[in-house]
């Protein structure tokens, strides 16, 4: 399979801090990817940089063979590329449903929202509340939800799993499979190995501003000491 | 004629009819500043002046093209709107990561600009606009008489009103406003361009006050100054009703003017200063404001740090002798007259420095502590015989005392909104020493004497007066650079980078700051009063709202923030004042030019800069210089 998402020497700054000292991974198309690592590692900051959030950055990402390294963020979201924010970024200014039809449809191929709300029947309900008087679990579906019907193709999904119940963490879990049958490809920040270890092809390990280690999904069980060693459990 | 609590009744429809028309324009303008601060977290002070804009150029469309009022109410909006965009892409862009004050300044030195050119251009008397005949006339309504004009008005506000606010609140591009708004950041990853919308916003927000100005043109005269007083009023309507809400804005807005309406039937002294003590009332009751507001953020990291200059006791006592002695030979090569003015106004902007820099609450209304000062003073030393020394105490008390009751209410709020409030409070003073018997209203406190010093020496004699206003401007410096380089001065400056962590130290930090505000006020008053004495004239100038934004301007261009930034920043204000004088209106584009251009290009203002300069050589193959915001 082609190598979709090429991130090489990526470096980033915040102000005057280094934060990212020259990651180098790749994402091929239809896979699950996950950045595994401690707080502060640099995993956030990656998909920031490749969203273009981040101020100052270096180095290369390219999206099928297109450079995007000096892209704004308007013109990435056009190369297929979404981002589901750490802590959600839902609106509290907006209803569920301005929410979810927030985004636009930049490119065909995505769900229709009866699909979506298929996929999260929970919101079907909640659609006229308050973006942010919706449940930490219902709020995560739907920023999940709200890229899924804009027509990218590449999912930066960041610790969608952070402050939910197990229970919910699984209904994730499984959204996430789908999405993966659906062929959507998915970079996967996690610091709940658990969980990613069910989902992911491949493991990237981030310390300090880069990739340290790669751990192909079926190895993972066998090489979890190190990974433990990694994440300091 | 029927009586209504004993007022006529027929005046007192005639008079809420008024009011529900400053009521239109109230909302309309607040409307407008709440949509463009939502987006832009920028008060934009240009405001009145883009109001202004609005009705000027329907008048110049009139009368140089003969297009008329319908045409001009599309063609004005989009002229000024069109400006706008221009302002918000080369201007504005640039501030966005900066201190929400920037903004403020940088719209201020606009507004100015704006001000002075059609002044230059059309003089600052009012011209008519004829009301478009197909709304001449009125229509009696039984109980009182409609003209058909302001009837428009309101129906006209009205609509332009509830319009914007569907679009922003019920409409799929008022969603994406909204998400904005909230977190611009995100909303660029869902391929939405946020800048080219914050521009059109910014565009949309201006236009929205040049309509008011087109629809205020048949009604007021139309002249350069129309926007000024209005916006200051708009101020404060904003922080009655809190920029969070665009309903809250236009509720705010009628409701404003229909009790400035009430007030003008049933107690008319008190009609030009209800909306400010209804401000007053909110800020003790509600500070928030009473539709919420958009929380302000704690600030910090943006303001480019001083530290270099470092608090050198030995280096700050060598330079205030250095200085001292270059005043006091000053007069051998310089005409005193002028030295003593620059002496006066450098005092009042170390006084405003010592809140604005160290304190960094920046007030927009400084000069009701000035202009107070110097009326008391002048009235003492006048009307009841005191001494020079009695006199100037007297007026640095009053200054003091209006400083403890205006400090009070105002620094329940900071940054911006602190700005409008002491704005706000500055212009009620105004009002006051317009209409109160004492101050001689237009014409000033005329013939202040200079008397005997302590009934000894007498100030008639130059050299006298000279050593008299030397010795307040190097006493009241000198107490100043003590302060601030006094554990008092310390938390001060603690407080203003973080206020939350300088209260978890157990600092009433409430109490630091109304003592400042109260320091500041006496020091300006101290100024004020000094200078009833020496120039023996106090006007409503003194009181004026452009005395603040002079003092704010001489401070930032000298450095804000440094000791003897301001006192630097007054002598070159004086000077352009004295040597431009016969450029006329000029002087006040040029003013608002600098400010343009010291908050685009030096922030840290000549001293500032300087400092910073000499730092970078001391600092040489230190750490690489580099321009990006902290996080």
């Amino acid at each position: 399979m082609a190598e979709t998402l090429t991130v090489d020497r990526l470096e980033a700054w915040y102000g005057d801090s280094k934060v990212l000292h020259g990651m180098d991974f790749n994402i091929r198309a239809g896979e699950v990817v996950t950045l595994l690592g401690r707080n502060g590692a640099g995993k956030t900051t990656t998909l920031k940089a490749i969203m273009g959030l981040m101020e100052r950055r270096a180095g290369s990402i390219r999206v099928d063979g297109a450079e995007i390294i000096a892209a704004a963020p308007y013109d990435i979201a056009r190369k297929g590329l979404a981002l589901c924010p750490e802590e959600r970024g839902i609106f509290s200014s907006l209803s569920v449903r301005e929410n979810l039809l927030l985004p636009p449809a930049l490119a065909k191929g995505g769900m229709t929202i009866a699909q979506v709300l298929d996929l999260f029947p929970n919101l079907k309900e909640r659609l006229d509340s308050q973006g942010t008087k919706l449940s930490g679990g219902e709020q995560q579906m739907l920023a999940l939800g709200r890229i899924l019907h804009t027509g990218a193709r590449i999912l930066l999904l960041d610790e969608p799993t952070e402050g939910l119940a197990p229970v919910i963490i699984q209904q994730i879990g499984r959204t996430i499979e789908k999405l993966k049958a659906l062929g959507f490809t998915i970079l996967l920040v996690e610091q709940n190995v658990a969980f990613a270890s069910g989902l992911a092809d491949r493991h990237y390990v981030v310390e300090l501003g880069r990739v340290v280690d790669e751990i192909p999904g079926p190895e993972l069980d066998a090489r979890l000491d190190t990974l433990k060693t990694y994440l300091g459990l | 004629m029927t009586m209504i609590f004993g007022v006529p009744a027929a005046v007192l429809y005639g008079q809420l009819l008024l009011g529900l028309i400053n009521g239109s324009f109230y909302a309309m303008l607040s409307l407008g500043l709440a949509v463009i601060f939502g987006m832009m977290n920028i008060v934009n002070f240009a405001h009145g002046a883009q109001y202004m804009l609005g009705a000027m150029t329907a008048w110049l469309l009139l009368n140089f093209l003969g297009i008329g009022y319908w045409w001009s109410l599309l063609l004005a909006p989009l002229i000024v709107g069109a400006s706008g965009l221009v302002i918000e892409r080369f201007l504005l862009r640039r501030l966005y990561k900066l201190d929400h004050l920037y903004g403020m300044l940088l719209t201020f030195g606009l507004a100015l600009m704006f001000q002075g050119i059609f002044t230059n251009a059309f003089g600052s008397s009012g011209q008519p606009y004829k009301i478009p005949p197909l709304l001449s006339g009125g229509s009696n309504l039984g109980f009182m008489f409609l003209p058909n004009y302001r009837a428009w008005v309101i129906v006209a506000s009205l609509t332009v009103c509830l319009t914007t606010w569907y679009v922003i609140e019920r409409t799929k591009l008022g969603a994406y406003l909204r998400a904005a708004t909230e977190n611009p950041m995100l909303v660029q990853t869902f391929g939405i361009r946020v800048p080219r919308m914050i521009m059109l916003t910014y565009g949309a927000g201006v236009a929205l006050a040049a309509l008011a100005g087109v629809l205020a043109a048949p009604i007021y005269q139309v002249g350069p100054t129309m926007g000024v007083d209005l916006i200051i009023v708009v101020f404060a309507v904003v922080v009655i009703g809190g920029m969070g809400s665009i309903m809250g804005s236009i509720v705010t807005g009628f409701m404003v003017g229909l009790i400035e309406g009430l007030t003008k039937a049933f107690y008319p002294e008190l009609s030009s200063t209800i909306v400010f003590v209804l401000m007053a009332v909110v800020l003790l009751l509600r500070p928030a404001g009473l539709f919420g507001s958009k929380p302000e953020p704690a600030g910090a990291a943006h303001q480019e740090k001083l530290e270099i200059a470092g608090p050198n006791p030995r280096r700050q006592m060598i330079a205030f002798a250095a200085m001292a002695a270059l005043f006091a030979l000053a007069p051998l090569v310089v005409y005193p007259g002028f030295m003593m003015k620059a002496m006066l106004f450098a005092l009042f902007a170390c006084a405003f420095n010592l809140l604005a820099g160290y304190g960094k609450l920046v007030s927009f209304g400084h000069s009701m502590f000035l202009g107070t000062a110097g009326y008391v003073c002048g009235h003492a030393a006048k009307v009841w015989g005191f001494t020079p020394e009695l006199a100037v105490l007297a007026g640095t008390a009053a200054a003091a005392l209006l400083g403890v009751a205006s400090g009070w209410l105002a620094i329940r709020r900071s940054g911006i909104y602190f700005a409008m409030v002491t704005l706000a409070f500055a212009q009620m003073i105004y009002f006051v020493a317009l209409q109160a018997p004492f101050t001689g209203g237009e014409d000033g406190l005329q013939g202040v004497p200079r008397g005997h010093l302590f009934g000894v020496i007498d100030l008639a004699d130059p050299v006298n007066l000279y050593g008299f206003v030397l010795a307040i401007f190097l006493g009241g410096f000198f107490l100043i650079m003590r302060l601030v380089g006094s554990p008092f001065g310390l938390v001060l400056k603690g407080l203003s980078d973080h206020e939350p962590r300088a209260q978890s130290l157990g600092l009433d930090t409430a109490r630091y700051k109304l003592v400042a505000f109260t320091l500041s006020a006496a020091l300006a008053g101290l100024a004020g009063s000094t200078k009833a004495i020496t120039s023996q004239i106090v006007t409503l100038s003194d009181v004026h709202w452009s005395m603040s934004g002079e003092v704010l301007l001489m401070t930032f261009l000298g450095g804000v923030g440094t000791l003897f930034g301001p006192v630097v920043g007054a002598f070159v204000v004086v000077a352009m004042q004295n040597y431009l004088a016969s450029l006329g209106q000029w002087v006040i584009v040029i003013h608002g030019a600098i400010f343009v251009l010291c908050v685009l290009a030096f922030r840290r203002g000549i001293v500032g800069e300087l400092i910073a300069f000499a730092g970078r050589r001391t600092n040489r193959g230190g750490a690489p210089a580099h321009s990006g915001p902290g996080h």
